[in-house]
């Protein structure tokens, strides 16, 4: 028997067949025994399985089992928290501290550069930056007995609004 | 409604109701399909813990898509769509994971089951309920995902040829294939637990 045949009886089988071949494959099976029995073992093997899947239960309670499915989907249904907004003020803030630390570098620097004709002798200036804390620089200039520290960090108030508007991406 | 009186209206009452954002009604609705698509589940993936996950899943894809039901075919029939849907995801993804089995091998081949023996004596005859489902259960975890599908969507769906080829994404041949060496295969391993048995 060729594939096709053994393909046209699990087809009869299964009811897939038109009508007028389905008649026909019933004559041939009625006169060959090779067909007769390969049907009937793809009978018999889908009777074996009928009322298979009856017996499967779900191995969770009711309670336990909705739990997980209410949770998940009130999990879904939650909105993401919208990131916090930044008011422009504070905006322009940010910007400012690290841009006016920057400048007064640079004018330190400048007031440490000799002016052209000058004797050359040595300003006794310093600019220092912890290492633990970027946001502080203090400048020294001992020739003229002055100390200047520039502390780069947000004005209690504006700490303030950061904590309430919550993490800044 | 009451929770109680959940129990006892018809799956169309607590669609409805369930559409409207009762979450009891969808409750009632799990409890009463929950081992159907459980055991679907089951059936294709061979594994328990992971058809208890995806059956959740299917859930609350079902409550999510609940809009996208008019009542076309039963509640029942729907969720099951979403649970082989969901199955054959995540089997495609195993597959796409390891190796092609030896079963799929066979088939490419040349289809060892044209040659197989004709089971003549039925392997399952004389079994009690709870060993032929042992050994039909230890039989289909023999088979691959390809084979096992086309088996389980066309006895236990009840799909016809053309449902499961639109299902899986292949031809009406190729299922025909399947669904033969399957059967041809089943019957064999039977009667290899039969015959070990009795040895």
């Amino acid at each position: 028997m060729d594939y096709k045949a053994q393909l046209k009886l699990q087809a009869l089988l299964d009811g897939e067949l038109p009508d007028g071949e389905a008649s026909a494959a019933t004559k041939w099976v009625a006169r060959d025994r090779e067909a007769a029995s390969l049907l009937e073992e793809l009978r018999s093997t889908r009777g074996a399985l009928a009322g298979f899947e009856a017996d499967v239960r779900l191995p969770e309670s009711r309670e336990f089992f909705w739990s997980k499915v209410e949770r998940e989907i009130q999990r879904l249904e939650t909105p993401a928290p919208k990131p916090a907004r930044v008011s422009y003020f504070t905006l322009v803030r940010r910007f400012l501290v690290p841009a006016s630390a920057v400048a007064v570098v640079l004018i330190a620097g400048l007031m440490l550069i000799p002016p052209a004709g000058s004797t050359g002798r040595t300003v006794a200036a310093e600019i220092e930056t912890a290492l633990a804390d970027s946001g502080v620089f203090t400048y020294r200039d001992y020739s003229a007995g002055a100390t200047l520290v520039w502390l780069s960090y947000p004005a209690e108030d504006e700490a303030a609004e950061i904590d309430e508007m919550g993490t800044f991406d | 409604m009451t929770v109680e009186d959940h129990s006892s209206v018809d799956d169309q009452t607590l669609v409805r109701a369930s559409q409207r954002g009762d979450m009891a009604a969808f409750e009632e609705l799990v409890a009463r399909h929950r081992d159907r698509i459980y055991a679907r589940a089951y059936s294709m993936m061979r594994n328990e813990e992971e058809a208890v996950d995806l059956s959740q899943e299917a859930w609350v894809k079902g409550w999510q898509r609940l809009a996208q039901f008019h009542g076309e075919s039963s509640f029942g029939t729907w969720m099951t769509r979403i649970i082989i849907n969901l199955c054959l995801d995540q089997l495609r993804k195993h597959k796409r994971q390891r190796a092609e089995s030896i079963e799929a091998m066979d088939e490419e081949s040349g289809g060892v089951e044209r040659q197989m023996p004709v089971v003549t004596v039925n392997p399952t005859a004389g079994l009690e309920r709870g060993e032929l489902r042992q050994r039909i259960d230890q039989a289909l975890g023999q088979l691959s995902y390809e084979h096992r599908t086309s088996l389980v969507l066309h006895e236990f769906e009840e799909m016809e040829y053309r449902e499961i080829a639109k299902t899986m994404g292949c031809s009406i041949g190729t299922v025909m294939s399947r669904l033969f060496y399957a059967r041809r295969k089943l019957a064999a391993l039977l009667a290899d637990l039969k015959n070990r048995d009795s040895v």
